[in-house]
């Protein structure tokens, strides 16, 4: 298997604009060989709405504000694509570090390194 | 083969829920077209030859013309008339890294939850015409599936755009002020492809000198061929409805002249040679990949066979297995 | 002489500038030279703003304080002016703020949690008046908030319209707001917003309406801090600082509607980033006092030592507060501060120490506070005007900045202006090299930084856990939204809010109307829609 024709939802579940983080990893996973498609800052309906419009591999979440935003966007999804994998970014203190955690969800905080994201990426889509 | 036999029958289901407006069943089918192979082979079996229904447009223009930012006010006016609308968004695949970055979703987030709205960003997959390979087909698929009108939002202008046109029954291109020197240079193909020609950033300054560039060189073709120019803000909105008014119209000239009989015509001719092209091409590098070349190669390489002779043999190999394929 | 010993490593200042072991007098630049000689308060000001420095005038204590209610930001401000904070800074929830919307927008009534996370909603006059309880607006300095631009003319009126209700004269009311371009446009690029020409338009509208009504008043405060904290490097931070302020004079020049003179006065309260590289940091803001005083003197004739004198107001780098090891932040907020005192700057806020993990705590926004009370009190740091002045190292640096800034002013100018570089996304992509480089350093291990990519495994004995923000932030909005538009006086809303949209249509200064609506109790979603229906959005040039 190859990186080659994976796809990759990433959207900001907050209304907060800081974008240099998100496209910085959307170019390294770019980069190395993924399709990334992007919808900016997206509401919970809109990214279950995308996922399934655009048959993604795997949906990334840049969180900028309360982590129960991030789960209803989380909830979403897996209603209605239960077997897609979400990881997320952004920042995410420790309470909702481990409540993300505690849903299955892989959490990158601030100061991970591209490389550790990309291998989850690969991983996470079965293209190890 | 059980496992064709199973896919079929996948692909069968799949097509049945989409057809009965099942929109991740709908996703997933292009999902496979675009992978290509048997299961793609299958999709297309199953969709019937092309009926009136659907009406497509061609959106085309150079990276920041503001194509998505116009799609997006398209959609608004379209959907008043059609009352659904399909968008298939390509976007280059970075010849490097195989990836792509798929960003024209930010920009139509007024359409982003609607169920009238169907947007799908599709990667170019290294095909230079700016269409991906799989587009006709998933073209095809929407209308299928019922989807009245499609858009479909393609990077570039110049030649390597014509397989829009083949692909489009009306083609918009995206301008913007300023721009004089782009249109000489692209003359003979922007004349070719272009139904309608949009002048978007119409506030920004060169307006006039970009509407007189255009005006004379158009100036050749016969009234009745002459695209409109339609100028628009698309960041706010102006011009939209314009821009929808001259799509119809160029809609119902074309139905009336029997045109819009004769470019199907056409579209069937090239979607038919698109698809044998991508077959071909993946038993090609099926037949590459799995050493079946070796031997030609080797000789060649020794100088006990030349290229032509090489190629020849090659090519009775690659017939034998794609007719084994079909039959298969 | 040589850059490279030492193990081959490559020593070079934080935006690459390449370092010498050691700096001697012909270091320093023949033409620097002159102006070292020059004591501080008189132009070309690099060794100060002021003759007598920090003796007479500490630098202010600014700290960004928003959350929650706005009762709830009141109790927060209250709380630092008493801790000793010496100006204090109105937070507004920036999902309803920056975008201009009402908290029954759909794009914030999805974001409901988000509310007041960063910030106190204020959507009336109401709100305002809340959150202003009992603050000493006539003898403190206050920041009205918003800092995004097409919010500045509603939080500006807002707190004039408050304070003039209070009786207090707006002629001597002290304080600013920011409507920053580098924040709006450029670093944290909200979903919808006005395009910049208009943006250009507000922001020159403010300074009018200041420079009639306001003097005392800072009407517009450019944050190189927000291009800084994006990517750009010291001296990308200076030339585009400068370039955004030539736009802002050039479009008030056209206007002939208030004294040049009076317009560069207003641009000459900016706002810098203090990051990590301490000497290069402190050059940076004796680079920027220079290079006013230049911009001025060549580019307008102005030399009035009252309007060349550029006074600074500096933030530590959120983006250097990391988010492992949260105590760490405490010793790199001091040295950022440590920076930015050496560079005698004005006014100073510094990061929380829980930056990177959520909003501030109230403890880490003590935090902020102590460091600057003791770097004041207990360090002799404000004894001495420039301490670095005539230091052969900081002098090079300093001339150094200058130069390379002026490189990437002209660069800029190249481009159409600094609004065009914006529009293009031009400066984007000069921010996004640089933070790409930063990422291959840390991989490659030539940037280090303690706890993320070396020394991983110290363990707190302090739980940092993250501040939670408060609760019932979005259902208080949501129900007095409902009461002002049950209780005001209908028709004189929606006479104002008419008058409001025909102003933004017909190009007169926005703020008389504005205030205008403001006292009519038009809420922000309002004039919001008015902005949408009549500038439509920008085209960001980034995708994100």
């Amino acid at each position: 298997m190859s990186t080659a024709g994976k796809r990759i939802l990433m959207a900001k579940t907050g209304l907060d604009g800081h974008w240099r983080g998100p496209t910085v990893v959307a170019k390294a996973l770019r980069d190395a060989g993924f399709e990334v498609i992007m919808i900016g800052m997206a509401r919970p309906e809109e990214v279950m709405q995308a996922s399934i419009d655009e048959d993604v591999d795997l949906v990334g979440l840049n969180i900028g504000g309360h982590v129960d935003v991030a789960v209803r966007a989380i909830g979403m999804v897996r209603e209605s694509r239960p077997e897609v994998p979400i990881f997320v970014g952004g920042v995410v203190p420790p309470h909702a570090k481990r409540k993300l955690e505690g849903l299955g969800v892989e959490v990158y905080p601030p100061g991970s390194q591209l490389p550790d994201i990309v291998a989850a990426a690969v991983r996470l889509t079965g293209a190890a | 083969m059980a496992v064709s036999q199973q896919s079929a029958q996948d692909t069968d289901q799949l097509l049945e829920r989409a057809r009965a407006g099942d929109r991740g069943a709908l996703a997933r089918l292009i999902s496979v077209l675009e992978r290509g192979g048997d299961a793609a082979a299958c999709v297309e079996r199953g969709l019937s030859s092309r009926g009136a229904a659907g009406y497509t447009v061609g959106i085309t223009g150079a990276p920041g013309a503001g194509k998505s930012t116009l799609v997006n006010t398209l959609l608004g006016e379209a959907l008043t008339d059609a009352g659904r609308v399909a968008l298939l968004a390509v976007d280059p695949t970075s010849p490097l890294s195989r990836g792509a970055l798929l960003g024209d979703r930010v920009r139509m987030h007024s359409h982003a939850a609607s169920s009238q709205v169907f947007i799908r960003s599709m990667a170019s997959r290294g095909q230079l015409g700016g269409l991906a390979v799989a587009t006709r087909s998933a073209r095809r698929l929407l209308e299928a599936c019922g989807w009245p009108l499609i858009l479909i939002e393609t990077v570039g202008v110049g030649q390597v755009e014509l397989d829009v046109a083949s692909t489009t029954d009306t083609v918009v291109v995206v301008l913007n002020p300023g721009w004089g020197d782009e249109v000489q240079a692209n003359k003979a193909g922007l004349m070719e492809v272009a139904d309608i020609f949009v002048i978007n950033k119409a506030d920004k300054a060169g307006l006039q000198a970009t509407r007189r560039d255009l005006e004379s060189a158009l100036a050749s073709l016969p009234m009745e061929r002459r695209p409109a120019i339609v100028e628009t803000v698309a960041t706010e909105g102006r011009g939209a409805a314009d821009l929808w008014a001259a799509i119809a119209s160029h809609r119902e000239a074309i139905t009336l002249s029997g045109e819009l009989a004769s470019r199907r015509q056409q579209q069937l001719r090239a979607e038919l040679r698109g698809l044998i092209d991508a077959r071909l091409e993946a038993e090609l590098d099926q037949l590459f990949a799995s050493g079946g070349a070796d031997t030609q190669l080797e000789a060649v390489g020794g100088g006990a066979l030349d290229m032509a002779a090489a190629g020849d043999a090659l090519l009775r190999e690659l017939c034998r297995r794609a007719s084994a394929a079909i039959a298969g | 002489m040589n850059s490279n010993n030492g193990n081959g490593r490559v020593w070079n200042t934080a935006s690459g500038l390449h370092l010498k072991n050691f700096y001697a007098p012909d270091d320093v630049p023949e033409s620097h030279r002159k102006h070292v000689a020059v004591p501080p308060g008189e132009s070309p000001f690099h060794r100060g703003a002021y003759p007598t420095g920090y003796r007479t005038k500490p630098w202010r204590i600014f700290q960004l304080s928003g959350f929650g209610k706005p009762e709830d930001e009141n109790e927060r401000i209250r709380f630092l002016l008493e801790q000793g904070e010496t100006g204090f800074i109105m937070e507004h929830d920036r999902n309803t703020g920056d975008h201009c919307y009402n908290v029954d927008h759909p794009d914030v009534v999805a974001r409901r949690e988000d509310v007041g996370l960063t910030g106190a909603v204020m959507q009336s006059v109401r709100d305002i008046d809340i959150c202003m309880k009992d603050l000493p607006l006539a003898t403190s300095y206050g920041h009205a908030g918003g800092a995004v631009v097409q919010h500045a003319p509603f939080a500006l009126a807002g707190y004039w319209t408050v304070a003039k209700q209070r009786g207090v004269d707006l002629a001597r009311l002290p304080g600013t707001g920011q409507s920053d371009f580098f924040l709006t446009y450029l670093g944290c690029v909200t979903k919808q917003q006005i395009p910049t020409r208009d943006g250009l338009r507000f922001n020159a509208d403010i300074m009018e309406f200041c420079d009639k009504h306001l003097p005392r008043w800072v009407p517009v405060s450019i944050a190189g801090y927000n291009g800084a904290d994006t990517g750009l490097n010291a001296y990308q931070e200076l030339g585009a600082l400068f370039a955004n302020a030539v736009e802002y004079l050039e479009e008030i020049k056209r206007r002939n509607t208030m004294p040049l003179e009076n317009a560069a006065r207003a641009c000459g309260g900016v706002n810098f980033r203090a990051s990590m590289d301490l000497f290069e940091e402190a050059s940076k803001m004796r680079a920027a006092r220079l290079m006013w005083q230049q911009l001025l003197e060549r580019r307008y004739a102005i030399t009035n030592p009252k309007v060349a004198n550029l006074r600074i107001h500096c933030v530590t780098a959120g983006s250097r507060m990391t988010y492992q090891q949260p105590l760490n932040n405490i010793v790199r907020g001091t040295v950022m501060a440590l920076a930015a005192a050496l560079g005698g700057v004005q006014s100073l806020g510094v990061s929380g120490y829980d930056e990177a993990l959520s909003i501030p705590s109230e403890h880490a926004h003590q935090m902020s506070v102590r460091i600057q009370q003791i770097l004041q009190e207990e360090t002799n740091i404000q004894a001495v005007t420039d301490p670095l002045g005539g230091s052969y190292y900081v002098e090079t640096l300093t001339a150094e900045l200058v130069e390379r800034a002026w490189e990437f002013f002209d660069e800029i100018m190249e481009q159409g202006g600094f609004l065009a570089s914006l529009d293009s996304g031009w400066l984007h992509e000069r921010a996004a090299e640089n933070q790409s480089e930063d990422f291959r350093q840390q991989e490659s291990g030539e940037q280090v930084i303690i706890g993320v990519t070396d020394h991983k495994d110290d363990v707190s004995p302090f739980d940092v856990d993250g501040f939670m923000g408060v609760d019932d932030a979005y259902d208080v909005a949501l129900e007095r939204l409902h009461e002002v538009r049950r209780t005001r006086y209908e028709k004189g809303a929606s006479q104002a809010l008419g008058a409001l949209e025909s102003v933004c249509r017909d190009g007169e200064n926005i703020m008389p109307a504005m205030m205008d609506a403001l006292a009519a109790e038009v809420t922000l979603g309002e004039i919001g829609d008015v902005y949408r229906s009549v500038f439509g959005d920008w085209a960001t040039p980034i995708q994100t």
